[in-house]
């Protein structure tokens, strides 16, 4: 579902996520989302310039709630350091509908 | 506003008007035999029209215009002469529903530098087809060859018994005159091809309007396609009257694993891959960065005269300029609309990668016009095709000519292509008679035995749900 990977030499935090993110999914998920990036805000001085990576290589299906996830997370860094990679073709053709390709940094 | 664009304006929507009043009495046979006369002196003229238009606009080259000029004569004359457009049109003795097809009323049809002839002779036919008075709005590079053109279809219309004024064109090339026309309250609709601000004003007039947009067509080679018909198809359609169609391919995406079959087949087939430093030349003067819009110098042009404007040299009778990209948007010029010999080649890493390359650049100034795959996997083909956000998918075939309808399948021939939504458009469909009519119903009484049936007073009272009513409603079926 959500494997965090906190690489802290390169101030880098790798979110892999897996399955279908649907509503209940994404709720399920969000707390411990938040929590990590409670400890690394607490826990880093250069939080600030954090880049937070969201990879959906194994996500076929996307809900508005994990749109909205990401949407929160993006703002807690400076802009261009929240990005997201390896969408699939539907994935990425949700987010373009939503018009967000552009906040959210996706490639 | 001046009083003297004002006054022009309305002269123009009086004449416009009475021919409406007279337009709308004919019946169907002397409607047809109007849109006859007037596609047969049309195509007739075809290379005479079509060799002034190319001499005019500096655009493309003559015998393209021919074929884009009996495409718009032939093929459109034959998809709508069987149509019926006048009178009762449909009747449905099951639902009791008659249909009766009425004229819409004067037409401001706006006419694209592009294909000027070829537009202006679709559109008098799709509008005398269905009784409405047509006003041209000819581009101010393409004035004479559309006075021409509107001056044989108005004599062939008027020997066939065709009211005074069903056609007329405006020929200053005055914006203002334009606006004028396209808010005026006397007028039904508006048909407009051309840019995104021209269809943007049309859709902002007030009046109704048939507004279509600019493309920036992604096609996409899989590696099942067949390698060799699929560059000569693209190259076919790229090079058709110098790339001015918009439907024409802007960006070839293939996977990595087939990047140098592509680009060896697409080499043997005269086209010349850039190197990075040509990118940029042709960069420059082929695209203004700045509003990331096209530049109409290199509209229509031909490669040797693109070359000699960027500065570069290519070998002699090459067909197309290709210029490898690694990404799209801003930074990337040549992943916009280019209508010119000019074609963006993308190399994926794999087959979804290509297909995100795709989607980027279909929301990159195109959404709702087309898109091609070459393929042979059904599953693939339908996979794109439900990806892409384009009122046309041209599979296997070549986009320019495809979109157009007629040729290479049943689209509907035309030269205004729908967008839908996505290009702030009505429809997606290829534009026709059957757009520029309305339809009346005329609803004879059939009642619903089964809401009749109901006991109304139950609908009254809250506490029975919809469950109870809906099997109630349904008794006895």
């Amino acid at each position: 579902m959500l494997t965090i990977n906190h690489q802290n030499e390169k101030n880098l935090l790798e979110c892999f996520f897996t399955g279908r993110l649907d509503t209940m999914a994404s709720e399920e998920m969000h707390p411990t989302l938040n929590h990590e990036l409670t400890n690394l805000q607490k826990s880093n001085p250069d939080f600030d310039q954090s880049k937070i990576v969201f990879d959906l290589k194994e996500v076929d299906y996307i809900a508005s709630s994990f749109i909205r996830i990401c949407m929160k997370t993006a703002k807690q860094v400076p802009q261009g350091n929240f990005s997201i990679v390896n969408c699939n073709p539907f994935v990425k053709k949700t987010f373009k509908i939503a018009g967000l390709d552009e906040t959210l940094n996706i490639h | 506003m001046t009083d003297s664009i004002i006054d022009q304006a309305d002269k123009i929507m009086e004449k416009a008007m009475l021919a409406a009043a007279e337009f709308q009495q004919f019946n169907q046979e002397q409607t047809d035999r109007i849109v006859e006369a007037v596609y047969k002196a049309g195509f007739n003229a075809r290379v005479g029209l079509a060799k002034m238009a190319s001499e005019e606009t500096g655009l493309g080259n003559w015998k393209d215009k021919v074929i884009k000029n009996a495409v718009a004569t032939q093929l459109v004359y034959n998809s709508i002469k069987n149509e019926k457009t006048v009178g009762v049109i449909a009747t449905d003795q099951l639902s009791g529903i008659t249909e009766i097809a009425q004229p819409l009323g004067p037409i401001f049809a706006v006419t694209p530098v592009t294909n000027p002839t070829s537009t202006v002779l679709y559109k008098i036919l799709i509008c005398l087809k269905t009784r409405n008075p047509v006003i041209i709005s000819a581009h101010r590079s393409a004035v004479k060859c559309c006075t021409e053109t509107v001056r044989i279809c108005y004599e062939a219309a008027l020997d066939a018994g065709a009211p005074e004024d069903c056609i007329q064109i405006i020929t200053a090339g005055s914006r203002d005159l334009t606006h004028t026309m396209m808010s005026h309250p006397k007028l039904a609709l508006i048909l407009a091809t051309g840019g995104t601000g021209l269809v943007k004003a049309a859709y902002s007039s007030g009046n109704p309007a048939i507004g279509v947009g600019p493309g920036n067509v992604p096609v996409f080679i899989d590696e099942s396609a067949d390698l060799p018909f699929a560059i000569a198809n693209i190259i076919a359609s790229k090079t058709f009257d110098s790339g001015t169609i918009c439907a024409s391919e802007q960006s070839i995406i293939v996977e990595e694993s087939i990047e140098e079959a592509i680009r060896l087949e697409f080499e043997r087939q005269h086209c010349y891959f850039l190197s990075p430093t040509e990118v940029k030349l042709v960069e420059k003067i082929a695209v203004n960065a700045e509003t990331m819009s096209m530049s109409p110098f290199i509209v229509g042009q031909s490669v040797s005269v693109i070359a000699e404007k960027a500065g570069i040299k290519v070998p002699d009778g090459t067909k197309i300029l290709m210029a490898k990209l690694d990404g799209v948007g801003r930074d990337y010029p040549l992943s916009i609309e280019v209508l010119a010999p000019i074609l963006a080649f993308y190399a994926a890493r794999d087959y979804h990668s290509a297909i995100n390359i795709c989607i980027d650049l279909n929301y990159l100034g195109g959404i709702g016009h087309s898109a091609g795959i070459y393929a042979n996997n059904e599953e693939r083909i339908l996979e794109f095709s439900t990806l892409m956000n384009a009122g046309r998918i041209l599979v296997n075939t070549p986009t320019s000519q495809g979109a157009v309808g007629g040729l290479f399948n049943n689209l509907l021939p035309a030269l205004t292509l729908g967008c839908g939504t996505g290009g702030k458009n009505i429809t997606t469909e290829n534009i026709s008679a059957r757009h520029l009519i309305n339809v009346q119903r005329v609803c004879r009484r059939k009642p619903n035995q089964n809401w009749f049936a109901m006991d109304f007073q139950k609908y009254l009272d809250e506490s029975i749900d919809e469950s109870i009513l809906s099997k109630e409603y349904f008794k006895n079926n």
